[in-house]
């Protein structure tokens, strides 16, 4: 009977998020700036969370221990990658909240359309955006879903498992808009992160003495364990470029970007790249929960490394109860990212796409009405794929989530090179985008290890200032705007 | 024609016109730190790739991992008072 315990404490955690959720945009205007971007008006708390959800997702919670767990020292470039992640936000954060202040930009297509004066160029980055979105979302429901497999011993299917959560994430996205998005991820934030303290300081205590004793027993069972480069599960070319291409691609990541937008200053976009580091920190333990199982269990009897957490604990002989709070703040790290992915996703479908490509203006309501709309539909296919998905399809998503990085360009060339052109802004764009399809569909080999987007980011940057030197130089009062912020 | 302040040109532009050269030297020394202190995360192997001896309970390439993490935040910290004083000073951005 105990499983029914741990689900119930699931339950009330689920609901205490989902009224948070839909109340926190309530009373408020009826606009895309509200519903998109809280009318540019939160503060730091708020903001530091709303960063930090994202990054606090199913795969730190569980990928994370599992990565410390089955490849051991790789497991670090998550540490190096979450401080640095939003360090380059300080020249662009900053310039795009002004320039949104000024133009009335809410997402990040709309910033780089403006500039190049293309709509092909906001269609096309709406489009890899939400394929990415679509990977991202399939992540953390086959994460979620194993919570609820894990809570309910089997009982509950995977279907049920990723369905439950995701609707309430639904919810209360369509109703609370950012604001919900923020609320929730403040109280999921703490949830989490003390849950995730708390085991991680507890298990190598418990098992080991302490986690020196830990790493000392490690090191002497497997010496290659703690280490990266040859003879390791990691090489160093791969460690290096996986590091650069995240910290780089981060912030070109589109729900991270649009956050530019919901600020009251730029000052707090500061703050809060500050503080970011704070959260690599608290992502020390979670990696202490994946080296504490290494000693515990084989990887072929665990079977999958992810599984590591939930097999810890259920060797302990915790109370049901305790179970259902840990499951819960697992929950929370998924949850917590599918807001910000899937009212991204609502706001770019609507504004960069199909506002775009209509002929008729909409008004503000109606505007507001169809981002919801589009968030409930995005939420529906993104559950269809995660629960029906073929392989090709995958692949085909995972094309796009290495893509991101691709914006890049697109952010140093508007606020820093006024040379640069339509016509390169789209050749540059298509051509490292295909590249990174080229490697994921394995017609180009990947070289020496080196991460695909870091090669296509080579291309991409090539083909872009080619094309921009062929072609006629844009109206010189329109780039100023944006060199000049 | 390099004298000439009227004179527009579409080469890459770093800082808008009018920055004072303190800012301009400040932005790309931290510009450069951060440079750096992404290399050392990147490339951490080269310096630390070892378990002994341990620190505060972990292996030696996580401390230095923990510790160029830390020191990003205190050069985070001393560029955002820096720009702050500048902010007051000069009014508004």
């Amino acid at each position: 009977m105990g499983w029914i315990i741990t689900i119930v404490v699931m339950l009330v955690y689920l609901v205490i998020v989902l009224f948070l959720g839909s109340l926190a945009g309530k009373g408020r205007a009826k606009t895309t700036l509200e519903y998109i971007a809280a009318s540019r008006n939160l503060g730091f708390i708020i903001t530091y969370f709303l960063m930090g959800a994202a990054i606090f997702s199913a795969f730190a919670y569980l990928g994370g221990p599992g990565w410390a767990y089955s490849k051991g020292a790789a497991a670090f470039y998550i540490l190096g990658y979450c401080s640095l992640g939003l360090v380059p936000w300080w020249i662009w954060g900053p310039k795009a909240h002004k320039l949104g202040v000024s133009y009335g930009y809410v997402t990040q297509a709309q910033l780089f359309a403006d500039r190049f004066q293309s709509k092909a160029l906001s269609v096309i980055m709406g489009i890899v955006s939400i394929l990415a979105f679509f990977q991202y979302i399939a992540l953390q429901m086959k994460g979620s879903a194993y919570i609820f497999e894990v809570a309910s011993g089997g009982r509950i299917p995977f279907w049920a498992g990723a369905l439950i959560s995701y609707a309430v994430v639904l919810i209360y996205v369509f109703f609370g808009g950012v604001r919900g998005v923020a609320w929730t991820n403040v109280f999921q934030g703490v949830f989490m992160i003390s849950v995730a303290w708390i085991l991680g300081l507890y298990l190598p205590h418990h098992l080991y003495g302490s986690p020196a004793e830990m790493f000392r027993q490690i090191n002497q069972a497997n010496p290659h364990h703690l280490l990266v480069g040859p003879g390791t599960k990691m090489s160093y070319p791969a460690y290096a470029s996986a590091l650069l291409v995240s910290v780089l691609g981060f912030m070109m990541w589109p729900h991270l970007f649009m956050k530019a937008y919901t600020t009251k200053s730029d000052r707090i976009l500061k703050q809060t790249i500050l503080m970011y580091p704070t959260f690599a920190i608290f992502m020390v333990p979670v990696l202490f929960i994946g080296f504490a199982g290494v000693l515990q269990v084989a990887p072929d009897k665990l079977g999958a490394p992810d599984r590591i957490l939930p097999w810890m604990f259920n060797q302990m002989g915790w109370s049901p109860f305790v179970i259902g709070i840990i499951l819960a703040a697992a929950l929370a790290a998924a949850m917590s990212t599918q807001d910000t992915i899937s009212h991204a996703a609502g706001s770019i479908f609507q504004q960069d796409v199909a506002e775009v490509l209509s002929k008729r203006k909409h008004s503000e309501k109606e505007a507001t009405m169809w981002i919801r709309i589009s968030v409930v539909g995005f939420g529906i296919v993104s559950y269809l794929i995660a629960v029906f998905g073929k392989q090709t399809l995958v692949a085909l998503l995972l094309g796009a989530y290495g893509s991101i990085v691709q914006f890049l360009p697109l952010a140093v060339f508007t606020f820093f090179w006024p040379r640069a052109t339509k016509a390169g802004a789209i050749s540059g764009l298509c051509a490292g985008v295909l590249y990174n399809y080229l490697i994921v569909f394995k017609v180009v080999p990947k070289l020496w290890g080196i991460h695909a987007g870091i090669q296509g980011l080579v291309i991409n940057v090539i083909v872009f200032i080619i094309v921009s030197l062929l072609t006629k130089p844009m109206d010189k009062e329109h780039v100023k705007k944006f060199v000049e912020v | 024609m390099e004298h000439n302040q009227e004179k527009w040109r579409y080469g890459f532009r770093l800082f808008k016109p009018g920055t004072p050269r303190k800012v301009k030297v400040r932005s790309l020394v931290f510009f450069f730190i951060l440079i750096a202190i992404m290399f050392f995360q990147a490339f951490y192997w080269l310096f630390a790739n070892k378990v002994e001896p341990l620190v505060w309970g972990m292996p030696f390439s996580m401390f230095f991992i923990v510790l160029v993490i830390v020191i990003e935040f205190f050069v985070l910290l001393v560029l955002y008072f820096l720009e702050g004083a500048d902010e007051k000073k000069g009014g508004e951005a």
